[in-house]
């Protein structure tokens, strides 16, 4: 009886003292962290808008050159030179979530600029998804009527992309988050856009 | 003199036997499969071999120190939890002030919790030894494992895409040989590897 007692003081101790520490580390970590991930993000909105800045400058030359529009739960950024337009779109891929930036032209329909920032698909596999020279495809496709993968044999047409060898599921999630992202800050997009 | 009074000392033998004598990879071969996985990048072994010795020294000294405490039969839950404590705790670290490397490793940091050389450091010698000298074997062990990535991780981006840490070594007309990169290169030059420390140790096993 002792003994089982001395174990679970023990455990109870144990889990006690990780957990503070995984507490204290969270405090600490998650205002740097939140930080890194902004900058990526507007780091990413300036590279496909194709403007110059360094890892010092990032924050500034953003908020020069993009105008941040807010509704609702929906966020544009608008490249204030060029008209285009981004945002963040998110979903669930096979595995896990996939999150990243699109950038349309000023038409509203086609892609100029696609980087995924976040996904846990089949490295190797859907891995590649996030691979920026997989990714280099989209640039050109028109979202309309819809974004869909080119038919072997046929003609490609301009909403048309490469599907990822090897990962059926993860390509077809990844045209569904596009698809259902672009739907739902179409309106949006139209209102800023006028 | 001193040198050949060197050779007595504990801990000589702790360090000689992590690097070479009992070598986690090649002798004792634990972590085989990040060895595999992550080698295919000097940098990569690199900053995975930095991880796990890290880890390995923290471990064993914080299962040293706890030895006289820790229940018997918890011993294993016990392990895992303080190992998996530091390795997140390196996980937040890396996101917070090295986003790059630690987008580069990806899962593998993670991975360091499931590396049998941690557990087996842990089993076979922290919770018998005191902090310093289980500390000291942590980081032979860990040196150990690491000089073996940096070595695989070197013939394997050599031959691979022809460069060593990025910087282009081979000429230009080199050929690149694709299995390097794939898992079977792993193999191949692992295989190797344990079979010339093995030899240069006169190691055998019984047949």
């Amino acid at each position: 009886m002792k003994s089982y007692t001395r174990m679970l003081t023990f455990i109870i101790i144990l889990g006690a003292a990780t957990s503070l520490i995984f507490v204290g580390m969270e405090f600490w970590t998650t205002p740097l962290i939140e930080a890194n991930a902004a900058i990526e993000l507007r780091s990413t909105i300036l590279d496909a808008n194709g403007e110059a800045y360094t890892t010092a400058t990032v924050n500034e030359v953003f908020m020069a050159k993009i105008e941040t529009v807010v509704q609702n739960d929906l966020t544009l950024y608008v490249h204030r030179a060029s008209g285009s337009v981004s945002y963040e779109f998110s979903g669930s891929g096979v595995w896990g979530p996939i999150i990243g930036i699109i950038t349309l032209e000023r038409d509203l329909e086609t892609i100029r600029h696609l980087r995924v920032l976040q996904q846990e698909e089949t490295p190797g596999l859907g891995g590649v998804v996030a691979d920026p020279s997989y990714l280099a495809g989209y640039f050109g496709a028109r979202m309309v009527p819809q974004l869909d993968f080119a038919v072997p044999g046929t003609d490609r047409l301009p909403n048309q992309v490469d599907r990822i060898t090897g990962a059926t599921r993860t390509s077809n999630s990844f045209r569904t988050i596009l698809n259902n992202s672009y739907l739902s800050y179409l309106e949006f997009m139209q209102e800023v856009g006028d | 003199m001193k040198l050949v009074r060197l050779r007595y000392t504990r801990w000589f033998n702790i360090l000689r036997d992590g690097i070479s004598h009992k070598n986690p990879i090649a002798v004792a071969v634990l972590g085989i499969c990040s060895a595999l996985a992550v080698t295919n990048r000097v940098e990569n072994a690199i900053a995975m071999g930095l991880g796990v010795t890290f880890v390995l020294m923290a471990s064993s000294a914080t299962v040293s120190l706890l030895r006289s405490f820790i229940p018997s039969k918890l011993r294993m839950v016990t392990y895992m939890v303080i190992i998996s404590t530091y390795v997140i705790t390196v996980q937040m670290f890396l996101a917070a002030y090295f986003p790059v490397i630690s987008r580069a490793l990806g899962a593998y940091v993670g991975l360091i919790i499931t590396n049998c050389i941690v557990m087996g450091r842990a089993e076979a010698f922290a919770v018998r030894n005191n902090p310093r000298y289980s500390m000291l074997d942590g980081l032979a062990s860990g040196l150990g494992y690491t000089l073996v990535l940096i070595v695989v991780g070197a013939v394997r981006e050599l031959l691979a895409v022809g460069t060593l840490l990025n910087a282009q070594v081979m000429p230009d007309s080199f050929t690149t040989w694709t299995v390097m990169a794939l898992a079977p290169g792993g193999f191949f030059i692992v295989g190797l590897f344990i079979w010339g420390i093995r030899e240069l140790i006169h190691y055998h096993e019984a047949a």
